[in-house]
């Protein structure tokens, strides 16, 4: 019914492989970097949090896909020789880590202020709180968002596309140059990015509601 | 703790507050409290709401900050030093060592939600006085039993009921063995039928002689547990002594008010 | 720094030109996409049942899509219809066409969150249905998501960027063009970068006052 779209659709799923690379290595270091970031702001002096601010600021106010020009023109610069695959990866993860900082410290303010001073009168100190009470209630705050921000990443990773990195959308561009088959090639990579996405999509949607904690 | 030393250490001063006074802003919520509370005694604080009542307790371990006056917990000075007739605000870690010394219940529960009752009650003798898990373990299991919390070990907070959270905040209070436990309006966020439980555990355990400085607005407890009822109003201690003497004879149009409006309700 | 404002000042004018471009996609995306969220929350409101589903299944397949491909899609696909759509309002369309779907959902949200009470009071007092929504329910719906329009506003503003990748010559565009023409170095990006910093910056401050005010007059 759809010859074109069959007969790339190995093609195409090959190129969705390297999109599920991509985005699973933006969205585990951009978790981890922003998670890092979020806490140190929450810990650190002022200092440290007026720069976490802005750094969170800076990346929020510009399109990622800006972000990835600027990684991609910019290290040759700085002397690192990266490919366009990679270069959109670190740069996605550092923009991405800017979302993940932003809603780590909403999950840290989130948690009550009784539960600080219920740990203050046990006799705990700064880090102790962070680590034994703090962080463990935060975290559990932080998946649901943590899940909707991976969500905006992967379908982000299309515009890797642009910079000139190979995945699905790549691909499809590469197959509709070639075919002309524009609907069959497109709407069938949209499938395959729904099919990729609405699985988060609906555990998001579902651990917003689970994962309250009743105070 | 051999019986000559209990004995010699009757009557000793375990809470001592001079002249205390705190604003919020502008406005000046305590107006130079002193309060003296010896080992063994129970302490009733009552008063208006916006009276102060809780914002003296929460200085007694130092969740607020205070501008003038001091407070001494077993001697040891609450979040102040004065040395050389400079005040000094102490190091967080003398803050937490002060506390642990001090123990809390709150209005809210404030109980771990990610922990469950047993670990909530064992996070303090572990992680911050550094005690064996085993024996930890005892000794929560202990508090659990005698506030009879003990078949809920292994529930989360979020599936009990206030009054049973409530039980439990308290042994977790205990498990840091302090010098005085203060009550925060513990009972006033509960519904009026899980209100008894919570107080008779308080009775009990001021029957075994802990030391006490209980906010409250339930005027039977006062009457019938206090050995000493502070009334505050307006930021300052307007009448205190034996619940007996002055909650029958109160002296000032203020205290006298304040008891025909909550005894009616009290029954 | 020295070379940075050289180059600043020599690029200068295309870069205003991209700016324009990249205002002007906004400001024609903005209002269609807002225009075509009210009119996917008209089957809800209205009861249609299948027409409610079909929407449905509309927004979940923009949600969980990247934009990229839906333009790619009209961009490629609608000539061989024989509809020759600039790329302007191609990029305009398919940006409103996913906007629209998020900006709908944030709509409803917003209308569920609202008490039932409303709607009796609406009915109590005589009003039809149509009325009540028009009159009660939007405009408060309206007023209490006004936060996360406005967040989602910004989101469509830096997603204007993508019209690049199908030929408008719009700040990301000429940031790119900059560079690969004229042999200008990678600060050519923290000026773009700027500029759009610029732009959601305004916008972000804008939407702050619009939502004070409101939340003045009617919290």
């Amino acid at each position: 019914m759809f010859p074109v779209l069959q007969s790339s659709l190995p093609y195409l799923l090959q190129g969705a492989v390297y999109t599920i690379v991509l985005s699973a290595i933006v969205v585990v270091f951009g978790t981890i970097l922003g998670v890092g970031v979020g806490v140190l702001a929450a810990v650190g002096g002022k200092a440290l949090r007026a720069a976490v601010t802005a750094y969170i600021f800076v990346f929020r106010g510009i399109p990622v896909l800006v972000v990835m020009f600027l990684g991609f023109y910019s290290f040759p610069a700085m002397g690192l020789r990266l490919d366009a695959y990679t270069a959109v990866a670190v740069s996605m993860i550092v923009y991405v880590a800017a979302f993940v900082a932003e809603a780590t410290r909403g999950a840290i303010a989130a948690v009550p202020a009784g539960q600080l001073e219920a740990a203050k009168s046990l006799g705990m100190r700064k880090g102790m709180m962070m680590r034994e009470i703090i962080l463990p209630q935060a975290m559990r705050l932080l998946i649901a968002p943590v899940l909707n921000i991976s969500l905006m990443a992967i379908k982000q990773t299309s515009y890797a596309s642009i910079v000139g990195a190979w995945e699905l959308s790549f691909a499809a561009r590469e197959v509709v140059e070639r075919t002309l088959a524009a609907f069959q090639i497109f709407l069938g990579v949209m499938i395959i990015y729904f099919v990729i996405c609405y699985p988060l999509s609906l555990a998001a949607r579902a651990l917003e509601k689970r994962l309250a904690f009743d105070h | 703790m051999n019986p000559a030393a209990d004995l010699a250490s009757r009557g000793e001063e375990i809470v001592a507050i001079n002249g205390l006074r705190k604003s919020f802003g502008a406005i000046e919520v305590l107006k130079g409290i002193d309060i003296s509370v010896k080992r063994g005694e129970v302490v009733v604080v009552l008063g208006p709401s916006g009276s102060g009542k809780s914002t003296m307790l929460r200085c007694v371990n130092f969740l607020e900050t205070f501008e003038q006056g001091a407070i001494t917990v077993n001697g040891r000075p609450v979040g102040y030093k004065t040395t050389g007739g400079v005040r000094k605000p102490v190091s967080e870690l003398e803050n937490a060592r002060l506390r642990e010394h001090v123990g809390m219940v709150f209005q809210s529960y404030n109980l771990f939600p990610h922990r469950t009752v047993l670990q909530n009650v064992m996070m303090g003798p572990v992680k911050v006085k550094g005690m064996n898990a085993a024996k930890a373990r005892d000794l929560a299991m202990r508090l659990l039993g005698k506030v009879g919390m003990d078949h809920k070990a292994d529930a989360y907070p979020g599936r009990l009921s206030g009054g049973q959270q409530q039980r439990v905040a308290i042994a977790r209070a205990l498990a840091m063995e302090p010098s005085v436990m203060l009550f925060d309006e513990v009972t006033s966020a509960l519904d009026p039928e899980l209100v008894g439980e919570v107080l008779k555990v308080m009775r009990e355990l001021a029957e075994e002689g802990m030391t006490m400085i209980v906010v409250t607005h339930e005027m039977g407890f006062a009457r019938s547990v206090a050995d000493r009822v502070i009334f505050m109003d307006g930021g300052v201690v307007v009448e205190a002594g034996p619940p007996a003497d002055i909650m029958a004879n109160p002296k000032t149009d203020r205290f006298r008010g304040f008891l025909s409006r909550h005894l009616s309700e009290d029954g | 720094m020295e070379a940075f404002i050289v180059f600043f000042t020599r690029y200068l004018p295309a870069f205003a030109d991209g700016f324009l471009i990249t205002t002007w996609v906004a400001a024609l995306a903005a209002p269609t996409a807002m225009i075509w969220a009210l009119v996917l929350i008209i089957p809800r409101l209205a009861r249609w049942k299948w027409l409610t589903r079909l929407v449905d299944g509309y927004v979940e397949i923009m949600r969980n899509s990247p934009l990229l491909v839906q333009m790619y899609l009209l961009y490629f696909g609608l000539p061989l219809l024989g509809i020759f759509w600039s790329s302007i309002v191609c990029g305009v369309i398919a940006i409103a066409l996913q906007h629209g779907a998020f900006l709908s959902e944030i709509l409803r949200s917003g209308i569920q969150s609202l008490s039932q009470r409303q709607w009796e009071a609406g009915s109590a007092i005589g009003l039809r249905r149509s009325a009540v929504i028009r009159l009660v329910i939007l405009p408060q719906a309206f007023i209490r998501v006004l936060p996360a329009l406005g967040n989602q506003l910004i989101v469509l503003v830096k997603d204007t960027s993508l019209v690049s990748a199908i030929g408008v010559m719009d700040l990301t565009l000429t940031g790119k063009v900059t560079i690969e023409r004229s042999g200008a170095s990678f600060e050519a990006f923290i000026a773009v970068a700027m500029f759009y910093l610029v732009l959601t910056t305004v916008l972000g401050l804008a939407l702050r006052v619009v939502e004070v005010r409101a939340a003045r007059r009617y919290g």
